[in-house]
């Protein structure tokens, strides 16, 4: 998994908060399957070469929020059921998502309209079609 | 004057130390404290005193004015005693040449009360550094290595690193932050660090301290630097600049530079509400604000010598 979470020096969230967002999304797209063990605070630490304070941290959160456990002796795991992201947490991710759209179809000047079209396009192809405009 | 109780005991610290040369003050009245467990990096130009401080931290060196202190007590008074608690990365190892590495291991080891052996060697054998050969004909990397392999050996309370990662190239420096960042989970050690390797203590750092000319001008948490400084790219219309500029003097700017082709501001105390009020103002077009490495902060801070403290 180690390789797998990288960390962005100019992201303005701090480190503890990218890997455990990064985590997060890793088990909530199925990566990083139910009953799998992450790697140890330490060896997390020394890959990133960060400090093992941050990386325990992000664990701590994860696991109260019950998307790790860990099991005495054995290491920390991914649980069986994750929750669902919660709802402000989806929101966020979605805000974020469509700011970073908005500012390229700003930047290369479409009209809202034009972007609006290339994400329903987007959408449809993703889906394969299952869904026309609501 | 101030001596709050804070949460962790100080482990280091710097009491207003001052240090003259003659007419040239290398440090002026430096206050700052290294609490237990905590990882403290000092940033500074070249000649900005950091190397005067850690002489005065480790009792090589009496301040001109105020005391260095360690484990709550004078440096330079009870350098003896406190010594034997630290461990040393000195910007140029200072073993004998001639020795071999297993010779300064086994002088060291008899300098010390306390000595893990056993990891000294272990460690020694993960980076392959050969014992038999005397040190000056290992390679830069590996005399990194041998020193702080020497510096964890009395498994001390804090670790003192000046510029140690100083002419290693890409993979030593990654090998050396690999094993600091092992010794901090394993030990959890308080560790001072000076170091121009700003990528390299970005993820590590705790707490961080900028110099500039000998005066400490920062001294805060990495996690709140970080929050509050930002690059601000925007172009503008030439119509309303006053209220953009008084938006972003707002947001502490430190300076904007730019042309034509727009502009560039670093802020020091973004916000959201702050920005949101800039980026809406009529005369700024497509404003984008972007978080900013350890790197670029410091050259925001410490880069250009500026006239005017805030």
């Amino acid at each position: 998994m180690s390789s797998m979470i990288e960390i962005d020096p100019t992201d303005a969230a701090p480190i503890w908060r990218q890997i455990e967002e990064r985590v997060r999304r890793l088990v909530f797209a199925g990566t990083l399957a139910p009953g799998t063990s992450v790697p140890s605070v330490r060896e997390l630490a020394r890959t990133l070469r960060i400090n093992p304070a941050t990386v325990a941290k992000a664990y701590q959160r994860l696991t109260d929020s019950g998307v790790l456990q860990v099991r005495r002796g054995e290491g920390t795991f991914v649980v069986d059921a994750p929750p669902p992201l919660a709802a402000a947490e989806r929101e966020r991710a979605l805000r974020d998502g469509a700011h970073r759209y908005a500012a390229t179809a700003l930047a290369i000047g479409v009209s809202p309209t034009e972007a609006t079209e290339e994400l329903h396009a987007a959408w449809a192809s993703l889906t394969s079609v299952q869904e026309v405009n609501p | 004057m101030n001596n709050q109780a804070s949460a962790s005991p100080v482990v280091a610290g710097f009491d207003r130390v001052t240090v003259r040369y003659g007419k040239l003050v290398a440090a002026d009245a430096v206050t700052l404290s290294v609490s237990r467990g905590c990882v403290y990096a000092l940033l500074g130009r070249n000649g900005a005193g950091k190397s005067s401080l850690v002489r005065c931290l480790l009792g090589q060196q009496k301040p001109t004015a105020g005391r260095a202190l360690l484990f709550g007590h004078d440096a330079w008074r009870t350098r003896r005693s406190a010594m034997q608690r630290v461990g040393v990365v000195p910007e140029e190892p200072d073993m004998p040449p001639a020795m071999t590495a297993a010779q300064v291991v086994a002088f060291c080891s008899r300098l010390y009360e306390r000595w893990d052996g056993k990891a000294v060697a272990e460690r020694l054998r993960r980076f392959d550094i050969p014992m038999q050969v005397p040190v000056e004909r290992l390679s830069k990397g590996q005399k990194g290595q041998l020193t702080l392999a020497l510096a964890l050996g009395p498994e001390p309370d804090l670790l003192v690193l000046d510029d140690p990662t100083l002419g290693l190239d890409v993979v030593a420096r990654k090998e050396f932050y690999e094993e600091l960042v092992g010794d901090l989970a394993d030990r959890g050690t308080t560790v001072f660090i000076t170091t121009h390797d700003l990528a390299g203590v970005e993820g590590i750092a705790e707490r961080v301290g900028m110099l500039r000319q000998g005066k400490l001008v920062l001294d805060e948490e990495m996690e709140t630097l970080k929050a509050r400084f930002r690059r601000i790219r925007f172009g503008r219309r030439p119509a309303a600049q006053p209220a953009a500029e008084d938006a972003l003097g707002a947001m502490g700017a430190l300076r904007v530079a730019g042309g034509e082709w727009g502009f560039v501001a670093v802020v020091e105390r973004f916000g959201d509400e702050g920005y949101g009020r800039f980026a809406s103002e009529s005369g700024v077009v497509e404003p984008e604000a972007r978080a900013m490495s350890l790197e670029e902060i410091f050259i925001a801070v410490c880069g250009e010598e500026r006239g005017g403290e805030s």
